[in-house]
């Protein structure tokens, strides 16, 4: 890891300097706690006590207050902690209308023990009681909640979904935003997030047209890009007939044709990372490792695999995975993830971004690495260019950032491509210390989808991988995390988040849970299945499958729970450099991505950005919005608005928070894909309005390609809104934080959606 | 010498409200609390509770005053104050709250005001001693209190 760049990377809220070579066992780090109690001294109390448990806390005085903070942001929060007895609200109705609305695992705390009290938290839904007054090593042990709060999403995921993938992750980003958008009745950003998320399906299959979104996408989620890679590999990629390829997968409800179209993406890609076959960063260890497997994809130059995992590639990193073409696999990198990523990559945008795409998830699935391994280096090598695909995938993919959420990978200048990656939101941070930590790192991608699969890919070292986990991991949802949690090799989790430690939030120190969720790359959201894959597929770019927060943020952080993940996937401006140039200055203060890439201009995190990329497919433009709604203090849900100079679609990403956000503590390399659904649309909007005026969002632009672009300018955008701090007490209407920060404007104002110039 | 003179006072004054039970474990916890980030932590806190918790007490003498059948809303009130004395370990201003609430939930007018008083009693005491702790605390300067003592 570089050390600069880690030291780039923003730290995880708490401020503290994020430790790229942090364990995974930092999971529960970053972890973003919301506080609600009315007593001003228990609340100074609590608040110094989690902090102390190195989570991210943000205090609030009134229940109101809180519900309105959360629903605003949604996915920038892994837990709540509320007083049971309260002036303006009883502890109880807040906690139904949180499980409701934004199903947070929540805790209640009272002085009074009696027994219907406590039996009265647990019917209304409360994960836990705590007896006041609360003491440290209660409050330890509470990331727990969101952990084994992911784990039952996404095993519900599991068992509910049917093999589609896009079904899994409509549901997933659906739940939580229809729940929410439901209940505040804006419909709007339902609708648009909804219709925004078919629109990336659709994008999927249509990579080639862009602007002919209408048909039934598959949803390539890196599960099935990883079966279709696994398939086209035993094929031989010479002998890959989508006829063929479709029997050996054997999923249902997929058409020859989704395969066709599929492969052709894939072939694309693959063309384009052995083109360039320079072995950049990527060192040697690449191959080395029987840990290799997930080095393969880690050693890329610069290519933080790890934040690849927690979604946050930083552009680097996917520079590095790019450059090294070659590489690839000899580790078994799980390419399989990898190959989904970069593949992804390549669908979306990438095709004009550089090659560099670093596989920026790998998903370490050890099967896969194994499998990877097999096939003949021909395919490694394009395994790795997939690889690094993914990787750009992720970086454009904004990954949610939440927490740990996949935080877009921001390609480096050059690749921009990062395409969103599909089901796993990628925190792409584009922080070039991001990059460099994942070069380090090996690339470790874990692409959490929704699903359990969370792969890390994580390349080599145990030691990198800290940053982008957390961010990933932590991202919110669980069910990332979950799955990461299996994958991912626990420093890797912390090395995804950790490195990212410019961008990744990677350790939203999100205690359990936050593997996928928070400690992605403190966005722990992040990856949110749906983001990659609209994302991704997006060719206009700016789809960018923010990680939804939960599954998003497959950034595998490995194994991190971390519920709270940090913005993870500090959503870089995936654009290219140039493009995040642009954003640098205005860097916003994510909480994940912020404080990793304030440092470094090009820190876009987007951290929790929820970037809700159907305007931009309707669009067919290029641009795209993602409304990083990025709060500083909190994590993530920020709505990047990616404007691309040239088209113009809003995308808003919505950042699930949570849930896989930034599990990992500190980073909060939220990917985008933060659900904030109504927020996110609103914001986008906002954002580019307000945001906006910072800096032109054409600096963001990315160069070639649309998505990284867009992602920059999401990214650019989110500084300006996602510097809106999170204030407890305030409601965020109106962020005022300075200039830069975007206002949220509500929803009713659709001024010049997302298209802020 | 004058400093450590100083030291052995505050470190008897601490002893000896833990061992009067003016404080209890949970003041443990907030010692533990203060670091560097923030070296006045606990006394930071002890302030806000006092400007907070005058606040409740003149609350509930003025529902005394005008509502004194008002048992739902001096419950709510005590039970603030206990909340918050509980957090910061002031323990025999909690136990009183504790009592006082009992008096409420049995609608006993008597029995509440008598433990009211009590309770008030219980936190004039326990500000003065504190402040005089603390303002000892300052003389000394930046004073290991993390051992416990031996109770």
């Amino acid at each position: 890891m570089d050390p600069s760049s880690r030291a780039a990377a923003s730290t995880a809220s708490s401020g503290r300097p994020r430790d790229a070579l942090r364990p995974l066992s930092d999971f529960p780090v970053g972890l973003r706690v919301l506080v609600v109690d009315d007593d001003p001294t228990c609340l100074k109390i609590l608040d110094k006590m989690l902090r102390k448990c190195l989570y991210d806390v943000t205090t609030c005085s009134r229940a109101v207050v809180a519900l309105a903070m959360l629903r605003e942001k949604k996915g920038e929060f892994d837990l709540v902690l509320s007083d049971v007895y309260m002036p303006d609200m009883d502890g109880f109705k807040l906690l139904e209308h949180i499980g409701l609305e934004m199903d947070l695992p929540v805790i209640m705390m009272s002085a009074d023990d009696g027994k219907d009290v406590v039996m009265k938290g647990v019917t209304h839904g409360a994960c836990d009681y705590l007896i006041k007054p609360v003491r440290m090593e209660a409050l330890k042990n509470i990331w727990q909640h969101v952990v084994r709060k992911r784990r039952n999403e996404l095993k519900e995921l599991e068992h509910s979904g049917s093999a589609e993938e896009n079904d899994r992750q409509r549901r997933l980003l659906e739940e939580g935003d229809n729940a929410s958008s439901v209940n505040e009745g804006s419909w709007k950003n339902a609708k648009r997030r909804r219709g925004g998320k078919e629109e990336e399906e659709e994008e999927v299959e249509e990579r080639e047209d862009p602007s002919t979104l209408k048909k039934p996408r598959v949803v390539w989620s890196v599960d099935l890009h990883q079966q279709f890679v696994a398939a086209v590999k035993q094929l031989g990629i010479e002998k890959a007939v989508p006829k063929k390829i479709l029997e050996l997968m054997n999923v249902p409800g997929l058409t020859r044709e989704n395969v066709a179209s599929h492969l052709q993406k894939y072939r694309l890609y693959l063309r384009r990372v052995n083109g360039p076959q320079h072995q950049g960063r990527l060192d040697t260890p690449y191959t080395g490792s029987s840990e290799a497997t997930f080095h393969s994809v880690g050693s890329f130059d610069g290519f933080d695999l790890q934040s690849l995992a927690a979604g946050q590639l930083s552009p680097q990193n996917l520079m590095a995975l790019h450059s090294v073409p070659g590489r690839v696999t000899n580790t078994s990198i799980g390419m399989s993830s990898v190959d989904q990523i970069g593949f992804f990559n390549s669908s979306v945008e990438i095709s004009n971004a550089s090659n560099m795409r670093p596989p920026l998830m790998q998903q370490i699935d050890k099967k896969q690495m194994n499998f990877i391994s097999g096939p003949p280096t021909s395919m490694e090598s394009r395994q790795l260019g997939q690889s690094q695909q993914l990787v750009q995938s992720y970086g454009s993919m904004g990954l949610q950032t939440s927490e740990g959420a996949s935080g877009l990978f921001n390609l480096p200048s050059s690749q921009r491509a990062s395409t969103t990656f599909p089901g796993g939101s990628i925190n792409a941070n584009l922080s070039n210390s991001l990059v460099m930590q994942m070069t380090h790192q090996g690339p470790q991608f874990s692409l959490s989808q929704q699903q359990n699969q969370i792969h890390i890919s994580m390349p080599q070292l145990p030691q990198t991988r800290g940053p982008i986990q957390n961010g990933i991991a932590g991202e919110h949802d669980s069910r990332l995390s979950t799955t990461i949690a299996q994958i991912l090799p626990n420093d890797i989790s912390s090395d995804v988040l950790g490195s990212s430690g410019s961008n990744m939030n990677v350790d939203t120190s999100l205690p359990g849970g936050y593997m996928n969720a928070s400690s992605y790359g403190s966005v722990s959201h992040a990856l949110y299945a749906d983001f990659p894959n609209s994302c991704m597929n997006e060719s206009t770019g700016s789809c960018y499958p923010l990680a939804r927060s939960a599954g998003a943020t497959s950034l595998t952080s490995t194994g991190m729970l971390q519920d709270v993940m940090p913005p993870v996937g500090n959503v870089e401006a995936l654009g290219s450099s140039a493009g995040l140039k642009g954003a640098k200055d205005s860097v916003p203060n994510y909480d994940l991505f912020s404080e990793l890439h304030q440092s470094k201009s090009q820190d876009w995190k987007l951290q929790n950005i929820n970037v809700s990329y159907h305007s931009a497919q309707q669009l067919g433009s290029k641009q795209s919005n993602i409304a990083f709604g990025c709060p500083s203090l909190a994590h993530q849900d920020s709505i990047a608005t990616i404007k691309d100079g040239s088209c113009r679609n809003t995308c808003t990403v919505r950042k699930e928070i949570f849930s896989v956000r930034t599990e990992i503590g500190h980073e909060k390399g939220e990917c985008i894909a933060q659900r904030n659904s109504t927020i996110l649309l609103e914001n986008s909007v906002r954002v580019k309005a307000e945001g906006m005026s910072d800096h032109s969002c054409q600096d963001l632009l990315f160069d070639d390609n649309i998505i990284p672009d867009e992602l920059m300018d999401a990214v650019g955008k989110k500084h300006q809104e996602g510097v809106v701090q999170v204030d407890p007490e305030l409601s965020f209407d109106g962020y005022s934080s300075g200039n830069s920060v975007a206002r949220w404007l509500p929803p009713n104002d659709a001024t010049s959606y997302g298209l802020l110039q | 010498m004058e400093y450590s003179n100083l030291r052995h006072r505050a470190a008897d004054m601490r002893k000896s409200l833990f061992d009067q039970g003016y404080l209890d474990e949970q003041f443990y916890q907030l010692e533990e609390l203060q670091d560097e980030v923030s070296p006045n932590f606990v006394e930071e806190v002890v302030t806000l509770f006092f400007r907070d918790s005058a606040r409740l007490i003149s609350n509930i003498e003025q529902t005394l005053d005008k509502c004194p059948q008002d048992f739902v809303k001096l419950d709510a009130y005590v039970h603030q104050l206990k909340d918050s004395s509980s957090s910061i370990g002031a323990s025999r201003v909690k136990n009183a709250c504790t009592l006082c609430r009992e008096y409420c939930d049995e609608k006993n007018l008597e029995g509440c005001l008598k433990l009211f008083h009590k309770l008030k009693r219980e936190h004039a005491v326990l500000r003065q001693k504190l402040g005089s702790y603390f303002q000892l605390l300052r003389q000394v300067g930046p004073m290991e209190i993390a051992t416990r003592p031996s109770m």
